[in-house]
């Protein structure tokens, strides 16, 4: 396809157009390479009539921490000017490697990322998949605690929003998307929170951060914590009391049929039950639990109780008693029970020792 | 004065008095100077014979104490427990059993012992198919008792017998007092003493519970089109914690009632073989007993009145 895209370079100053003589020195380049790349208007055009720019805005990469480096330094593959079409990406491991001379940063997790969905499906040929300058940054790149960084914690929704559109449209929606996006807090999950950084899996597998039976690990590295559930004004704890209903069970059982957090509270339209958007909504949850595969057929009785009930606390209502009930019930049966073994036992070893100093 | 022979030194003296015929007197004076020597390498030896001979002298007097307490007891067997109820019995234990197994880990998932059982049924989809079984086992228990104590005149009989009266009370108060002293007098059991009914009702209860909350949970899906999920919710609350009540009952309570008390150790072979001695019936059934035997001597008495008139 990238072969077939015909380019099209459209004001090439003629000069520059010396076929078959010597290569041109490249030094200065940032210089020469502007020659092309500085004009707004340098663009190439695919057989298809869709336009791409070429246009090259000098200023990102001149605050970028790259700022020092010369362009043929990253598109190492060029090696005379005008170059051909169809370069190779930049390979950041020219530089970011274990003792490379440059003083690069080293801590590149290639491992994880070769191991994640991105790296096996870019391994594989798919050159949709991400490499590190589509998440980091091409010219851009800063430092990770840069507010700036594509990678920072409030603007990966946007990064990977760029492929991942559906979900960073409903993330953005969702009380973690609201509470960071717009409300700036650093409580609230961004896309690495959940997921990981470079080691993203599918879902669908074990290992991944937001399988079905690690899903509610991951949660609860927030909601696992009573006192962040109050400051948010989550009554109960939902991971514990998750933990304890028959779908919480089963999936720590490795399960994975059975209802997870993200089953019912989706991925990433996370909504509070009040909202009327919410999956978890009562007036949702007959279509959210009668999900193909789940509860078929659910009716509005599905939502007439309280949810993620703990009985041991007064919250629970009804099931609070009935657990009061029965924890009053056993433990004065079972004494009463002890009581009159230890009783007979008592007695009867009382008897046996009578007997026996009578009969001796 | 020479200190006392030890065991040891007993030993040896008899047995050189049995193999060299020695008088008591050399042997023991032997033995005294042999045993020094010997202590050693015959210590296990005769700390076993001394354990052989303690066991012995206690297996003769326990055979000595138990024909005391059967003298004049005749040795002929009750049928306390018909076929049917020991039938009955047997397949709402083993139910029980597996409904224990695969039920109480749920409870305790946290713990590696839960998901060690789990795994042993198979993991989480087989093994509740397991535990459905077993219920199903225990429901037709349910519906056969039922059956039983309607329709059969034994059912009918043993039923009345197990209704708890204000004679049970006062046995409990009456056997309190015999545990602590306090009287001799111990209370006289009819066919069913407090102990058996409690069990009995115990286990009535148990089942409503069980079968009603387990029959919610099993078809949740049908019953939620007719209730609200808080009903489902305490149906699962009560059938954890009944469950949980169960088996300490069962574990702690049946258990050293039939196997582990002194006096039924390793069991009481009942529930096998429906059979009790004249001797455990005057024990723990006197009232059963004298009523079999008052209808016997009637009976006797009937049809023995022409009898006596010929002789």
């Amino acid at each position: 396809m990238r072969r077939a895209a015909l380019a099209v370079v459209l004001a090439a100053p003629a000069a520059l157009a010396q076929p078959g003589g010597p290569p041109p020195p490249v030094a200065p380049v940032l210089r020469q390479c502007g020659i092309c790349h500085s004009r707004p208007e340098f663009k190439v055009v695919a057989e298809d009539g869709t336009a791409r720019s070429l246009y090259v805005d000098e200023r990102p990469l001149a605050a970028s921490v790259h700022a020092r480096w010369q362009c043929v330094d990253c598109h190492a593959d060029i090696a005379a000017i005008p170059h051909p079409a169809g370069l190779a990406p930049v390979n950041c491991q020219r530089c970011h490697f274990p003792g490379n001379p440059v003083g690069a940063p080293e801590d590149v997790n290639y491992e994880g990322y070769t191991k994640s969905v991105h790296g096996r499906l870019r391994l594989a040929g798919n050159t949709r998949a991400p490499l590190c300058q589509d998440c980091h940054g091409g010219h851009d790149v800063a430092k990770r605690d840069d507010p700036a960084s594509h990678t920072g914690k409030r603007r990966q929704p946007e990064t990977c929003g760029r492929c991942h559109l559906e979900v960073f449209a409903q993330y953005r929606e969702s009380v973690h998307g609201q509470a960071l996006l717009a409300r700036n807090n650093q409580d609230a999950p961004s896309c690495s929170n959940c997921h990981g950084e470079h080691n993203i899996l599918p879902p669908k597998e074990t290992a991944s951060e937001v399988s079905a039976t690690h899903i509610p690990e991951t949660c609860s590295n927030c909601h696992g914590s009573m006192e962040f559930n109050t400051r948010y004004e989550i009554p109960v704890n939902p991971v514990k009391t998750f933990k304890h209903s028959f779908h919480g069970i089963a999936n720590e059982l490795g399960s994975t049929r059975v209802a997870n957090c993200a089953s019912c509270h989706t991925a990433h339209a996370v909504l509070p039950p009040a909202d009327p958007r919410s999956s978890v909504n009562p007036a949702n949850i007959p279509a959210t639990c009668g999900k193909t595969g789940c509860h078929e057929g659910a009716n509005a009785n599905y939502a007439r109780g309280r949810f993620h009930v703990d009985p041991s606390s007064r919250d629970a209502g009804v099931i609070y008693w009935v657990a009061l009930f029965f924890k009053v019930l056993t433990i004065s049966t079972m004494a009463g029970l002890i009581g009159h073994i230890l009783l007979d036992l008592s007695k009867k070893l009382r008897h046996a020792r009578n007997a026996e100093s009578h009969r001796e | 004065m020479s200190e006392p022979p030890t065991p040891l030194e007993e030993a040896i003296a008899r047995e050189l008095s049995d193999t060299h015929a020695l008088s008591p007197e050399e042997a023991s004076a032997r033995a005294a100077r042999m045993a020094p020597e010997l202590r050693p390498r015959f210590a296990t030896w005769v700390r076993r014979e001394l354990v052989l001979q303690r066991r012995n002298e206690r297996r003769a007097r326990r055979a000595a104490a138990a024909a005391a307490a059967t003298e004049g007891v005749p040795a002929e067997e009750f049928q306390r427990l018909s076929l049917n109820l020991r039938l009955q019995h047997g397949l709402m234990a083993l139910s029980v059993i597996f409904l224990i197994l695969t039920g109480l880990p749920l409870k305790f998932h946290e713990h590696g012992w839960a998901r060690f059982l789990i795994g042993v049924f198979g993991g989480p989809d087989t093994s509740p198919i397991v535990h459905r079984v077993a219920a199903t086992g225990l429901a037709v228990v349910a519906v056969w008792h039922m059956l039983y104590i309607v329709f059969t005149r034994e059912g009918r009989q043993n039923f009345k017998l197990l209704l708890p009266g204000p004679k049970d009370a006062v046995d409990v108060y009456t056997q309190i007092r015999y545990y602590l002293g306090k009287t001799d007098e111990r209370p006289r059991f009819d066919r069913f003493s407090y102990v058996e009914k409690f069990d009995y009702w115990a286990v009535y209860w148990g089942m409503v519970i069980m079968i009603g909350s387990g029959t919610l949970l099993w078809f949740t899906e049908f019953f939620l089109r007719f209730v609200p999920k808080w009903v489902t919710d305490i149906a699962k609350e009560a059938h954890s914690d009944e469950a949980l009540l169960a088996t300490l009952a069962i574990v702690i309570w049946h258990f050293y009632n039939v196997h582990l008390n002194p006096h039924k150790f390793p069991m009481n072979k009942t529930f096998l073989t429906g059979k009790i001695s004249a001797r455990e019936m005057i024990e723990e059934h006197p009232l059963e007993y004298e009523r079999i035997m008052r209808a016997r001597a009637e009976a006797s008495a009937r049809d023995g009145e022409p009898a006596g008139g010929q002789s």
